[in-house]
């Protein structure tokens, strides 16, 4: 055949490198709607359900058990099962339905029911339904501060700059699992730099992130996985009942924490036993709230290639964050994966949570090139943030960040680096030399920065772990050094696991220490007029970009 | 590394594959929830692994694999459909290939590398983790047939490792020896530099959604409660 | 408030005729037996209700201060959230419409008595294939009678139970 010029530009595009893949449904490569999707349907008998979805009681995996038992709210269960899906979405849309009484009646669904009820909408009116029910009225979002060497000083100052750009939570990850305390301590200690109040937490093995936040070099945790099947469930080394176990666990520790789950993962698995990703996802949601787990980060997060390869996939990581914000869980909804060459994609991706505004809309954004983002690249990173600013500006939108000047940024980036030097030094770990203060100040990524003895690092990291050094020897070493102010922060943070306010439902906290969550900040969404409106001082922030002139001045 | 791209006709390929191997009863591939007896079920569905396993010369069974007395030796441990049910990584790097450079490296360290198959599961992290404790020295490399790799030593929590190299798209065959060598030097007690990591946000993009169906093959090879199988390589075979 | 009222007596309601596969919190009030359960508006406790918050060494948030932290006479065993506090953060999430919250702040609220590595080697025990059932049962034994801790002794019995039949036992793989 004789090529079509217009044609072979076409297949130049970015477009054409991402990979598509026609539905596979016996695989489970299907968004929504599978036909092996069971129906809606329960049986309760002597206040026990013996029949979930089409399932009976002798034939429940351990996930069945554990939703039948915990995760549904029985007294109106029937009712609500008989109520028409089509007319339940209609009231998730509709702004005159208050959030209350739609949580009264999804907390009563079957995991089958409720993704009958969104699979009614539209993008579009799941975009309102999530503007309403996102549970925290102010919207937030989160960032990933890593880096391909795990150097602790170019964490801690990308950490600062990530808090000092306005990222409510921010979390890091290592390259060699060993090096996880320093990292750990590194982002701790950048963020209260950068904004004193920021979460941080370092994503790890199960086991050893919670060592990490009893040892007060976290302040939350989210990648505690459930999974939608019962074999992935296993491959991921627990059960509902030790995640159950697991979430208590940090609560009695004074911890934040939130689960994470997402599309994709049991077929990524190799287990999705011919179900959509909607319907298994939807059973990793209730399992999170049968937990009692204040919240979930959802949204395919680190699968999204493989809901991204199918039809109307894309719509159904908007679904699942929706069906999570149903269930009066907060959201922390994805945008934290790679997941497409073109921009025009990923852009398209991010304004489904973006427009309607969630609890956490990007868990996390890259605050570091993506070449250094050990969570294999996020959606966004910190070279397009002047386009994620100017998104703000043009929809008056907010997005959680805000316009920062070079000469601050520069500053913030600088103090944090002195201060992990100065713990570094007080606790005789490897030294932190002034060359690396000065690079990691005016760094980018990791190439401007000098090479660490990785092993004399690693050993120290594991040093510091057996020598049992606490959240308050930190405290000390800072104060110590003369960063009274940060030393000030980094109690603060530690002192509000005694109050546990923040373990309430999408906590969040402001520089001053103040607790936002879904308490005292519930989302009053009610169409116009009403909910969250970026206005007054902080719109006037958000205008404020450096790029704009001003027309007095040509 | 913008030119990474999804083969589509491999991706064809393995899919076209994975439906030939499906039994004609799927029940036995699929979980089926709506028999009555779940958990002979549960048994029946992972004991049944396809039968039409290659025969491969070079890649022969010894019998079930027993623990390791010697410290000077380094466990490699595949997944269950390597080299048999799949012979190519993710970017089409043989399997034998892989293997030969991982032995390599520990050789070249002066330590012994012992083979072996892993079946209870599919997952890199407990192939690792299975093979550890079978391993003289206590250091395994664990290896998936879509060449996703870690470094595994006993005693570690089966999700935790020494090294993990996530991304197969950019394990090239210079880093599978040097993970051999590295996973040597963990065995002899020496703290090596780990391998450096790579990281291509682009690679991922481009190979999800193979990735996920090399694993499905991969996790129909799977066989509950069956022990590893020591295998012998003999690389001066043909392949 | 009308509508947020109704909704505690509902779900108050909803407790009591529970017929209870998840079991009632028992409640160890070491002060304050008879206050009235915690509301939305005594939330933050931080800023509402700083005379409630203690330490589990009875220290006031007023007392953790830098200058205690650096004179040694708070150290990181005060930086901890105690029972009390763990079931008034329930009240206020069952108040606030979230009662699947409060039930885990009280499995949390018994968790507290627990050493750390203690109770990260009951976490490694409930993973899929780590115990035999006579060990997951001895640990629920060990929860109730040593640290009186009968909610999670309900919670790994059922566990144990339900790991049995779904094949997730010691030597189930």
């Amino acid at each position: 055949m004789k090529r079509s010029k217009r044609f072979e530009v076409l297949e130049q595009r970015p477009i054409h490198k991402d990979g598509f893949v026609k539905e596979w449904i016996d695989e489970g490569f299907i968004a929504m709607e599978s036909p092996n999707d069971p129906k809606p349907s329960i049986k309760i008998e002597d206040g026990v359900i013996t029949e979930l979805d089409g399932k009976k009681r002798e034939d429940f995996d351990l996930i069945d058990f554990y939703i039948a038992d915990y995760g549904i709210e029985k007294d109106n269960a029937k009712k609500v099962l008989a109520m028409d899906s089509v007319q339940l979405a209609n009231m998730l849309c509709d702004p005159n339905v208050p959030r209350s009484k739609i949580v009264d009646l999804t907390t009563s669904m079957t995991p089958a029911k409720i993704v009958e009820v969104v699979s009614q909408m539209n993008v579009v009116e799941m975009m309102m339904a999530m503007q309403k029910m996102h549970p925290r009225r102010r919207p937030a979002t989160q960032s990933h501060v890593t880096n391909l060497r795990d150097n602790p000083v170019q964490i801690a100052a990308d950490a600062a700059e990530g808090a000092f750009r306005g990222f409510a939570e921010q979390e890091t990850t290592v390259a060699v699992a060993r090096y996880a305390p320093f990292n750990a301590i590194s982002i701790l200690v950048g963020s209260q730099v950068g904004r004193p109040g920021v979460l941080t937490q370092c994503s790890v093995e199960e086991a050893a992130e919670l060592d990490l936040g009893m040892r007060g070099f976290t302040s939350y945790a989210e990648t505690i996985s459930v999974y939608g099947t019962e074999p992935v469930f296993t491959d991921g080394d627990d059960t509902p009942w030790s995640k159950g176990f697991l979430a208590s666990c940090y609560a009695s520790r004074g911890l934040k924490m939130r689960f994470t789950s997402g599309a994709g993962s049991e077929v990524m698995m190799g287990y999705a036993e011919g179900k959509s990703m909607l319907y298994l996802e939807s059973r990793c949601i209730f399992i999170t709230k049968a937990s009692g787990v204040q919240g979930l980060q959802n949204g395919a997060v680190s699968c999204i290639g493989i809901p991204g390869s199918v039809p109307t996939g894309i719509r159904e990581v908007l679904a699942e964050n929706l069906i999570c914000v149903m269930l009066d869980l907060e959201v922390a909804s994805g945008n934290d994966q790679a997941f497409s060459h073109s921009d025009m994609r990923r852009t398209e991706k991010l304004m489904c949570q973006f427009l309607p505004g969630t609890d956490i809309i990007s868990c996390g954004y890259s605050a570091v090139p993506n070449y250094d983002n050990m969570f294999a690249g996020s959606n966004t990173d910190i070279e397009d943030v002047d386009d994620y600013l100017v998104f703000q500006r043009d929809l008056k939108v907010d997005g959680g960040l805000r316009p920062v000047t070079e000469e601050d940024t520069i500053k913030v980036r600088n103090k944090a680096a002195r201060a992990i030097q100065a713990i570094f030094d007080d606790l005789g770990l490897p030294k932190i030399t002034d060359e690396e203060v000065e690079a990691a100040t005016y760094a980018h990524g990791s190439k401007d920065m000098p090479a660490r003895n990785l092993v004399e690092d690693m050993k120290a990291a594991q040093e510091l772990l057996n020598r049992n050094i606490t959240g308050v020897d930190l405290v000390k070493a800072l104060a110590k050094a003369g960063f009274r102010d940060v030393a000030e922060n980094m109690l603060n943070m530690l002192k509000q696991r005694v109050a546990g306010d923040f373990l309430q439902t999408s906590a969040i906290f402001d520089e001053k220490f103040n607790v936002i969550s879904a308490v005292n900040d519930c989302n009053d969404y009610m169409g116009p007029g009403t909910g969250y409106r970026l206005e007054g001082e902080e719109w006037e922030k958000v205008k404020n970009i450096s790029m704009a002139i001003d027309p007095r001045s040509v | 590394m913008s030119e990474l791209n999804v083969n589509e006709e491999l991706l064809r390929a393995i899919i076209r594959d994975v439906l030939k191997e499906m039994p004609t009863d799927d029940s036995a591939v699929t979980f089926k929830e709506t028999l009555n007896d779940t958990q002979s079920q549960a048994v029946a569905t992972e004991t049944k692994a396809p039968a039409v396993a290659k025969q491969v010369d070079w890649f022969k069974h010894a019998g079930v694999a027993k623990p390791g007395t010697s410290k000077d030796e380094v466990v490699v441990a595949v997944a269950p459909g390597f080299a048999e049910f799949m012979t190519e990584n993710l970017t089409g790097i043989s399997h034998r290939d892989i293997l030969r450079q991982v032995i390599a490296g520990i050789e070249e360290e002066g330590l012994k590398a012992r083979v072996m198959k892993v079946y209870r599961t599919a997952d890199v992290s407990f192939v690792g983790a299975e093979g550890d404790k079978l391993s003289g020295s206590g250091i395994c490399v664990g290896i998936q047939s879509k060449g996703t790799t870690i470094i595994h030593q006993k005693d570690l929590a089966p999700l935790s490792n020494l090294e993990l190299f996530p991304q197969a798209p950019v394990i090239s065959l210079d880093t599978y020896r040097a993970i051999g060598k590295n996973a040597a030097k963990y065995a002899k007690g020496e703290s090596p530099d780990p391998v450096p990591t790579v990281s291509d946000q682009m690679a991922r993009v481009a190979y999800q959604a193979l990735s996920a169906l090399m694993h499905i093959k991969e996790t129909k090879n799977v066989v509950i409660g069956k022990p590893a199988e020591e295998i012998i390589v003999d690389f001066a075979t043909k392949e | 408030m009308a509508e947020l009222d109704e909704l505690v007596k509902k779900i108050v309601a909803e407790m009591g005729n529970k017929p209870a596969p998840v079991s009632q919190p028992t409640e160890t009030h070491t002060d304050s037996e008879n206050e009235e359960p915690m509301g939305v508006s005594d939330y933050p406790l931080y800023t509402q209700h700083p005379e409630l918050v203690k330490s589990p060494s009875g220290k006031s948030l007023e007392e953790i201060t830098l200058d205690n932290v650096m004179s040694g006479n708070i150290n990181s065993q005060d930086l901890r959230i105690t029972p009390d506090t763990l079931r008034r953060q329930g009240e206020i999430a069952e108040a606030s419409g979230r009662a699947a919250l409060k039930q885990n702040f009280a499995r949390a609220a018994e968790l507290t008595a627990i050493p750390d590595e203690r109770l990260l080697e009951i976490y490694e025990s409930l993973r899929p294939y780590r115990s035999t059932k006579a060990e997951l049962v001895g640990i629920a034994e060990e929860l109730e009678t040593k640290y009186n801790a009968h909610i999670n002794g309900k919670f790994i019995r059922e566990a144990a139970q339900y790991y049995e039949v779904r094949k997730k036992l010691k030597g189930d793989n």
